[in-house]
């Protein structure tokens, strides 16, 4: 959504794609922690 | 009606109702079970000749119980097909009717058929159906009445020929009293707002009042709500014809047993006063509900509903027209109440919506699916249970399949799976772990 209305975010940003928020699992958040994130956003 | 009775394309299956949905968009397979009217449909004329014989009366459904009609006779005048029915349940079987049909018409050994049907698409509209709880009195004094037999009492075809009269003596009410939001907007009966009822109050009480002027009518209220085009103005002449809108909840109403007048007490809101007004009539502007079809459709084609139980639209202000299942419309009040004219409107809608992939001949669709890893599966079936299409089922085998045209790859069981024995094609766990790493990349 930031990219189409050309808004600028930084790069620590990093966006997954899924095709419905059902699809995100424990571990993938988990996994997003382990590998350094400081947070996840579920978003849509 | 008639003319969609004639149209060479339309098939009418009255007195029948759906038993088993099966199938999806294009390729339904539908059973219904024509109920038996022991009448055959081909022959009856719809002359008449059997009801005057008929001895049994029962109460009339389509005048809300306000009249009378025979054990055999017909839903209503203007019924289509013009085709008469016998009540079994009050039928003694005297037989008086089968001698008078000049017919033939009336076979007491006619069955229920069960026809099967191949259809793309369907379309539910099974309207609504009107609150009949205790408040006020319904159904405990004679002249607190509903708005549905009031309409049947000024009908010109009704149980009074359109002369207002009321249950108790049939002597013409001159004070009468509407009480608004009964029913509605109470989180302890039916939490929403029933939309037509404030104007069906202004309705009515008009035409009282234009062909009764000395009448004195009453109307309380919480919100007049008259939204939409005209109502507003039609409020305006409402109030100007004579009627007094009065806001606030009427606390208690008491029948006198000797006159039947109703003695309502009500406090008028921004006063500190209790009114007590004897009136002779009350009317009741109750809520609307989803009908009991509505109900044993959702059943039957296992449509979700919202949470006031009318049926789930797929978007509530995108598309309010299709539903979760591809392939299956609604429209009008099954959908939730409004007026008229949003009903007509919402109907062409589901029409328009059901043409469109049968006028094409074929449906697209991306497949995205879900697909289960059978050495995996501990058969936990919670894949099967979270899948708010039911797309998953169990085979001959014992293994999981996956239906691919009901399935939308939502992700739900691919989520859900503690074996991780399912996922969705292009968007498999490896897929994203490996996403993941490329992401979030740590030095080893």
């Amino acid at each position: 959504m930031a990219g189409t209305i050309r808004a600028q975010y930084p790069i620590s940003i990093r966006v997954v794609l899924v095709p419905c928020s059902g699809r995100i699992g424990a571990d993938m958040v988990m996994r997003s922690f382990g590998r350094g994130a400081d947070g996840v956003m579920i978003i849509g | 009606m008639l003319e969609a009775n004639r149209h060479p394309n339309i098939e009418i299956l009255s007195y029948a109702e759906i038993v088993e949905v099966d199938g999806y968009i294009g390729n339904f397979r539908a059973k219904v079970k024509k109920n038996s009217r022991f009448v055959s449909e081909t022959k009856c004329t719809g002359c008449g000749a059997c009801t005057e014989v008929c001895p049994i009366f029962i109460p009339n459904y389509f005048d809300e119980g306000l009249s009378a009609r025979k054990c055999i006779d017909i839903a209503f005048a203007q019924a289509v097909p013009a085709i008469y029915d016998i009540n079994r349940e009050t039928c003694v079987e005297c037989f008086a009717c089968v001698d008078s049909c000049e017919e033939d018409a009336i076979d007491f050994s006619i069955q229920d058929e069960y026809v099967d049907l191949e259809i793309g698409t369907i379309i539910v509209a099974t309207g609504w159906d009107l609150y009949e709880g205790p408040d006020y009195g319904y159904g405990t004094y004679d002249n607190v009445i509903n708005q549905i037999q009031l309409e049947r009492i000024l009908a010109p075809n009704g149980p009074t020929y359109g002369h207002l009269k009321r249950p108790s003596d049939g002597k013409r009410p001159t004070k009468i009293l509407f009480i608004n939001c009964v029913g509605s907007r109470d989180v302890k009966k039916n939490a929403w707002c029933s939309v037509i009822c404030c104007n069906l109050s202004l309705k009515n009480s008009k035409l009282i009042k234009s062909e009764y002027p000395d009448s004195e009518i009453v109307c309380t209220y919480i919100d007049m709500r008259c939204a939409g085009k005209d109502y507003e103005e039609y409020y305006r002449r409402s109030r100007e014809a004579g009627t007094v809108f009065l806001k606030g909840l009427v606390g208690d109403i008491q029948e006198d047993p000797l006159t039947k007048n109703l003695t309502v007490q009500f406090e008028p809101v921004g006063t500190d006063t209790v009114v007590t007004m004897e009136v002779h009539m009350v009317i009741l502007s109750s809520a609307s509900l989803p009908s009991k079809g509505t109900v044993e459709i959702a059943r039957v084609i296992n449509m979700e509903k919202s949470s006031d139980g009318f049926l789930k639209e797929y978007h509530a202000r995108l598309d309010p027209i299709s539903t979760k299942t591809m392939g299956i419309y609604i429209a009008g009040s099954a959908q939730g109440q409004k007026e008229i004219d949003k009903a007509v409107s919402q109907a062409r809608g589901a029409a328009s919506a059901a043409s469109i992939p049968m006028g094409r001949g074929k449906h697209t669709m991306e497949l995205i699916r879900a697909t289960p890893i059978d050495e995996r599966c501990a058969k936990c079936y919670m894949c099967i249970e979270i899948c708010p299409y039911n797309a998953i089922s169990v085979n001959e085998t014992g293994h999981l399949e996956v239906d691919i045209i009901k399935c939308r790859g939502c992700g739900s069981c691919a989520a859900i799976c503690p074996s991780m024995a399912i996922e969705l094609t292009y968007f498999r766990d490896d897929q994203y772990m490996a996403l993941l790493d490329e992401l979030l990349p740590m030095e080893e």
